[in-house]
């Protein structure tokens, strides 16, 4: 059970009641309190690295309990306080715990309505929740929440079949927010990782592998022990670390370490891996299979092949990794800017032995992630160097530490050959995707087709990865997005067809015509066949429930493509705060035009050559487009993710609108590289 | 040893060799200046130094003894947020807001010298500052915002 002291009405559940779910999920824990003072907390075991997840939270409850907005705090991803969650990946947050969340504060309006009715002795169904306090529908003023809650400690079930309030009756609900934190960010007050300083903590520098895969064979720690500042020279397995009192201490300790590393050969460099995807390819599993493809081919007029390709790209959030440990006797702290703090305190109870409950671990604000914050090593180091230290000890990554250990999303190579009529109509559908790495999961997603083509078989292959492959926004979501929708408007252009129309003449799903139908109307998109020579892309996809178009213009001078204007069309169901839901999906359009136009990791064995912001070139304030954005959903459809799906149709659209203004078929990324 | 004035006070600093956005962290405490690339290419850890933008982690405790430093801490007047500051909120210009302190110092740094800047002079100023999350339009915005509202008259 959670330690909060304060007195009140707390609303509990578990996570989870299924079977086969973890222990840790089936206890039940606090989801929404109101306390005496009147103010409402409510309880999440997400974090928030930038996706606005706190303040939708705060709608959400402050709606369902007709408080105001301010009155409702938000506590995150601190093991010790918050329901138990999987990791915040996946767009999940609002589609799920933002449900379970308002499911607790109506449950809670619903106990203070028999409180009150109790109280003023007046049947429940004539009294009104409103703005912190129960009424009488016919008017009177009532009772507050705290003199409801005053002196009471009272624990009740989350009822799920508590009334969830209507969409035409929410007053905060689907409304523009700023977001609750903004304060705290503007100001410098918010702590993340990397800000995290304890009593008594120790500056660690920990050494380094030079590549991925290397090994430490040879180490003399003399000269660096006697460096300035420095408590220890910790060697604990594969784990080396200078600890000192100061950062600068310890990195110049560290420097001063004398290792030698066994890297193996290098077998492949940047240049190498679209062969080497190919030569590698296993595990063929088919994500969709439609009809018999060998008719299809033979009933079609034409038939196209193409190749694609796109090469490592890197998360590269702002923050780097950090984490602070203590230990008090046999219990673990660790403070950890991890996507998954559940997950990492499962880890570090594994390692040392210990049960759960003796370790907490809290993940404070986030510096962004997009992925990569779920796999944690920060963490477990902190960790062991505190346990030999006898003292609390912080490890900070570097940028060069961040990028050269941070996983990856996967290279990835498509084989697509299409057969269709003259007419436009797509009758055979043949997709074969080569991601990097043995991660299925990460190429499978967004990989099936969502055009309606009778003959269809899409197969996703795991491959050789000299570098570690892992999670990135949409997963492979928008690296199989963007070969499909490339090969489409290649459709498009065989039949001299417009890229919308012939879209639409092979999408029947509603909510597809819809989005795509409004994101070029906004957008003001005038049909012409392909290539138009006026540098208009347009491009669709699907991720996570939810439904994007985008429609982009480009221009191309001097050897570099020029992202003037974006309109994205989103359908992500209700929308609890339109502008965090506008936010996160320019946050996705900057972020994909990154991949689309120069972003590259490159690599000589498993070493990153791009392991700093002057060799890896994310898009900067010159490089980011005007960006409408186009809110299409229902509000009675159930919300679906809002941060990953805009990433999913951009580097395509962008594709497409270059090739659109040069008349050159851009098949691979990042599209600067090639015009040059 | 010399001495250091950070948003008006006085700091200590033993060794004129200590990396300046080292010193602001963790011998000063103001956590709000950021660490995100050490190496000068992201404007995390910008700083006003007598009105004009540095990047800390490229400077040393010494090279800027003689000048009044500002951070993101101390440009609030009187529980008063600065112009920026209010305008950042105002545009939802933050999302993780790691780059946010240092977009803010560079904004400053700007209006300091050019009270009404173009689209272009903006985009220069904040050439070095990288967002990952991608708030390029609503921090564009957000400065346009605070320069109309610094140049209001008073009243
Ligand atoms: S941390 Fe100083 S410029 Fe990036
Ligand atoms: S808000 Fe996250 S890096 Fe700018």
């Amino acid at each position: 059970m959670n330690e909060a002291p304060e007195h009140g009405l707390h609303i509990v559940g578990p996570v989870a009641t299924t079977p086969g779910a973890p222990p840790a999920a089936t206890r039940p824990s606090r989801w929404v309190s109101v306390l005496a003072d009147g103010s409402v907390v409510a309880y999440a075991g997400k974090v928030e690295f930038g996706q606005g997840i706190r303040t939708g939270f705060a709608i959400e409850v402050a709606d369902e309990l007709r408080v105001p907005l301010e009155r409702v705090r938000v506590v995150l991803g601190d093991t010790a306080l918050v329901p138990w969650d999987m990791g915040t990946f996946g767009s999940q947050s609002t589609a799920r715990t933002g449900l379970q969340l308002r499911r607790a504060a109506a449950t809670a309006r619903e106990a203070l309505l028999e409180m009150a009715a109790d109280r003023l002795d007046l049947p429940a169904d004539t009294l009104i929740a409103r703005g912190g306090r129960i009424a009488p529908a016919g008017g009177g003023r009532g009772v507050a929440y705290e003199e409801l809650v005053a002196g009471t400690e009272q624990e009740r079930d989350v009822d799920d079949a508590a009334l969830l309030t209507r969409a035409d009756e929410f007053s905060i609900m689907g409304r523009d927010h700023a977001r609750c934190d903004a304060l705290e960010r503007v100001t410098g007050r918010a702590i993340f990782a990397q800000d995290t300083v304890i009593d008594g903590m120790l500056f660690a520098a920990v050494l380094r592998a030079p590549s991925h895969g290397a090994t430490l064979s040879a180490l003399d720690v003399t000269a660096a022990e006697r460096m300035p500042g420095v408590a220890a020279v910790v060697r604990d397995g594969d784990l080396v670390a200078a600890l000192a009192d100061t950062d600068e201490h310890a990195e110049a300790a560290a420097a001063a370490l004398q290792a030698t590393w066994d890297e193996a050969p290098a077998t492949a460099s940047t240049l190498d891996l679209p062969e080497l995807l190919l030569r590698s390819a296993r595990d063929a599993f088919v994500t969709q299979e439609a009809g018999a493809l060998d008719d299809g081919f033979r009933t079609a007029d034409a038939v196209l092949e193409g190749q694609y390709y796109v090469p490592y790209v890197s998360n590269a959030p702002m923050e780097p990794r950090a984490a602070v440990a203590r230990w008090d006797g046999d219990r673990l702290t660790v403070w950890a800017g991890t996507q998954r703090p559940f997950g990492i305190r499962t880890e570090l109870a594994q390692r040392f032995g210990l049960e759960e409950d003796a370790v907490r671990v809290i993940a404070p604000e986030i510096g962004g992630g997009f992925g990569s914050k779920s796999p944690y090593p920060a963490a477990h180091e902190a960790a062991r160097l505190a346990r030999v230290a006898g003292r609390p000890v912080r490890v900070a990554y570097s940028r060069l530490d961040e990028m050269q250990t941070a996983t990856v999303r996967p290279a990835a190579l498509f084989n697509v050959k299409s057969g269709f009529t003259n007419d436009g109509r797509i009758v055979a559908w043949q997709f074969d995707a080569y991601h990097a790495g043995d991660r299925p999961f990460l190429g499978r997603r967004g990989s099936e087709t969502p055009y309606d083509i009778t003959n269809a078989r899409v197969t996703t292959y795991t491959c050789d990865s000299p570098l570690a492959a892992g999670s990135y926004r949409s997963l492979g979501g928008a690296a199989n997005h963007f070969a499909r929708e490339v090969h489409i408007d290649e459709i498009a252009e065989a039949t001299g067809l417009d890229p919308v129309e012939l879209r639409l003449r092979n999408l029947a799903h509603p909510r597809f015509r819809r989005v795509l139908e409004r994101a070029a109307e906004a957008h003001g998109w005038r049909p012409a066949a392909a290539p138009s020579r006026r540098g208009a892309g347009v491009a669709l996809g699907l991720d996570v429930g939810s439904y994007a178009a985008t429609v982009v213009q480009a221009s191309v001078r001097g050897g570099e493509a020029r992202v003037e204007r974006v309109t994205a069309a989103l359908d992500c169901g209700l929308v609890v705060n339109p502008e965090g839901v506008r936010n996160q999906v320019e946050g996705s359009i900057v972020m994909g035009l990154g991949t689309a136009l120069s972003e590259i990791v490159e690599f000589h064995g498993g070493r990153v050559l791009s392991n700093g912001f002057a060799r890896y070139r994310v898009p900067r304030a010159a490089d980011a487009p005007v960006v409408e954005t186009v809110l299409v959903g229902d509000a009675d459809t159930p919300s679906t993710g809002a941060g990953e799906p805009a990433i999913v149709p951009i580097a395509a659209a962008i594709a497409n609108a270059v090739s659109d203004a040069t008349g050159e078929r851009q098949r691979e990324l990042p599209i600067n590289r090639h015009l040059r | 040893m010399v001495a250091l004035r950070i948003n008006g006070t006085t700091y200590e600093a033993p060794d004129p060799g200590r990396n300046l956005l080292s010193f602001i962290r963790f011998d000063a405490g103001l956590t709000g200046t950021k660490y995100a690339c050490g190496e000068g290419e992201c404007g995390a850890c910008t700083v006003l130094v007598d009105g004009g933008s540095l990047r800390a982690c490229q400077a040393t405790v010494g090279a800027v003894a003689d000048g009044e430093i500002t951070t993101i801490e101390g440009i609030a007047r009187g529980g008063e947020l600065h112009a920026v500051q209010q305008a950042f909120i105002d545009a939802s210009a933050t999302q993780c807001g790691y780059c946010t302190p240092g977009f803010i110092m560079s904004a400053v740094a700007l209006l300091g010298r050019q009270p009404r800047p173009t689209d272009e002079q903006i985009l220069d100023a904040l050439a070095l500052n990288i967002c990952r999350c991608g708030a390029y339009q609503r921090i564009v915005r957000a400065v346009h915002e605070a320069a109309a509202r610094m140049s209001e008259p008073a009243g």
